[in-house]
């Protein structure tokens, strides 16, 4: 329970938000689905500022590709008409896999970004589609890559006073093949995942332009897994390819074990998720 | 703090403390049907729609529901007139302690408001976050898809 809270905001600008925010003789939190916020214990938080009222829930597709609200729904994510192709189907698959429907209702596009929660299975999904996101506070606005949120941890990177707004998926590159997928490891379709994966295959006449694959939950944060995307660059697509892929993911991935799984266990696995993820996206090129 | 509900299609107004949830706030104000079960999220007994939306009442603070339309058990029928899918859950045995009974109902009236015609696969995707420990799952899948049915032959 949030002990100490005096007061609950609501604006209804972006402005009038984060001028609360970037308050510094209180201690003023961003709202967003409340998944988090309401299940903590903590005397630190004076105010809530709720973001509902700053219209930032939509989703919208452009020539330069999709543009989500930071404050909708994942759960209008997972039943978008609008996010179509292989972009849009990955960021279907991974959103309808967090938690349940009345959660997915609440939990926000944003939320799942900034938070890193154990049910933040959107990062990976969004890092391998090169997102990048907006951050806004009273008096500017800057647009960074989502992979620069994740540098180090979203809070050390979003200063005070400031949200996110908007994440922009780029369209995939034209005249290419794209192929994509997302695997969610977990005890039972409710759980925290024990692994997560996305994976996106970009092809140029057979060969493989461009590779992306990113993890979440064995990790403390979403991260790319570097060593294997550059190891199928230019490429053709082979069984062995995949697997030495899947097996080179692991490397300078730190593991954080859990009662769900041990590191060890994760260490095993992930070189199989992340072949299978690679062999389903491949079937772009078919 | 006052906070302001359209709750059942009746507009109300409730003495609420800033960091308190919406499960509280309706149970002390007598919506018995929203049920405290695990109060974190994962059972879905105390879920209620809001503006449409089926979300679990002890993830959202009250506060944040200002001017919304909420709709509880209370509010989907009675004894002597239950609807559709009340009716469809005792037909198929998809009761026993009822617990869950409420939150399962008003996430299957979630469903049907968006979707008429399920099927089975969508039926457990929207039930997906109400635990039953009683029934099995199985019949309140039938009893939702029955209820379809029916209130089709109705319109």
């Amino acid at each position: 329970m949030l002990r100490h809270l005096t007061q609950f905001y609501r604006p209804q600008t972006v402005q009038e938000a984060c001028t609360l925010l970037e308050d510094k003789t209180r201690k003023n939190v961003p709202l967003a689905g409340g998944t988090y916020l309401t299940q903590i214990d903590d005397a630190t938080i004076d105010g809530l500022v709720d973001l509902k009222g700053l219209q930032l829930s939509s989703i919208r597709a452009d020539s330069g590709g999709f543009r989500i609200g930071a404050m909708t729904p994942v759960f209008d994510v997972a039943t978008s008409t609008v996010l179509t192709g292989p972009a849009g189907a990955l960021l279907r698959e991974a959103a309808k896999r967090i938690g349940s429907t009345p959660l997915r209702h609440s939990i926000t596009v944003g939320g799942n970004l900034v938070g890193v929660f154990p049910w933040s299975d959107l990062p990976p999904a969004l890092l391998v589609l090169e997102a990048e996101v907006t951050l806004a506070n009273a008096h500017r606005k800057r647009t960074i890559p989502l992979t620069t949120l994740y540098a180090t941890r979203p809070n050390d990177v979003i200063e005070r006073g400031e949200i996110m707004t908007e994440i922009h998926v780029p369209a995939m590159p034209t005249g290419s093949k794209n192929g994509t997928a997302f695997i969610k490891m977990a005890k039972t379709a409710n759980d925290y995942a024990i692994i997560t994966v996305a994976t996106r295959l970009t092809f140029n006449g057979g060969i493989i332009s461009a590779a992306r694959i990113a993890i979440n939950a064995p990790t403390r944060k979403p991260t790319r897994c570097r060593d294997a995307e550059d190891s199928l660059k230019g490429k053709q697509i082979t069984p062995e390819l995949l697997a030495e892929a899947g097996v080179r993911a692991i490397s300078g991935i730190e593991f954080t074990p859990d009662f769900r799984a041990s590191k060890e266990y994760r260490m095993d696995v992930l070189p199989v998720v992340v072949r299978r993820a690679l062999e389903q996206a491949a079937k772009a090129n078919a | 703090m006052k906070l302001q509900l359209i709750i059942n299609g009746e507009r109300k107004s409730f003495e609420i403390a800033p960091q308190e949830l919406l499960l509280d706030v309706l149970r002390r104000n007598g919506y018995k049907s929203v049920k405290k079960g695990c109060g974190e999220g994962a059972c879905g007994a105390c879920a209620v729609l809001i503006d449409g939306r089926v979300r679990n009442s002890c993830t959202v603070f009250a506060a944040h529901c200002e001017g919304s339309e909420v709709l509880t058990t209370e509010g989907l029928g009675t004894p002597d007139h239950p609807h559709v899918l009340q009716r469809s859950f005792v037909d198929h045995g998809a009761t026993q302690c009822g617990f869950c009974n409420p939150g399962s109902l008003l996430a299957a009236k979630a469903l049907l408001d968006r979707n008429a015609e399920p099927t089975e696969a969508e039926v457990k995707e929207a039930l997906d976050g109400n635990l039953c420990r009683c029934t099995g799952y199985v019949k309140r899948i039938e009893a939702v898809l029955d209820a379809a049915k029916t209130l089709k032959k109705h319109q």
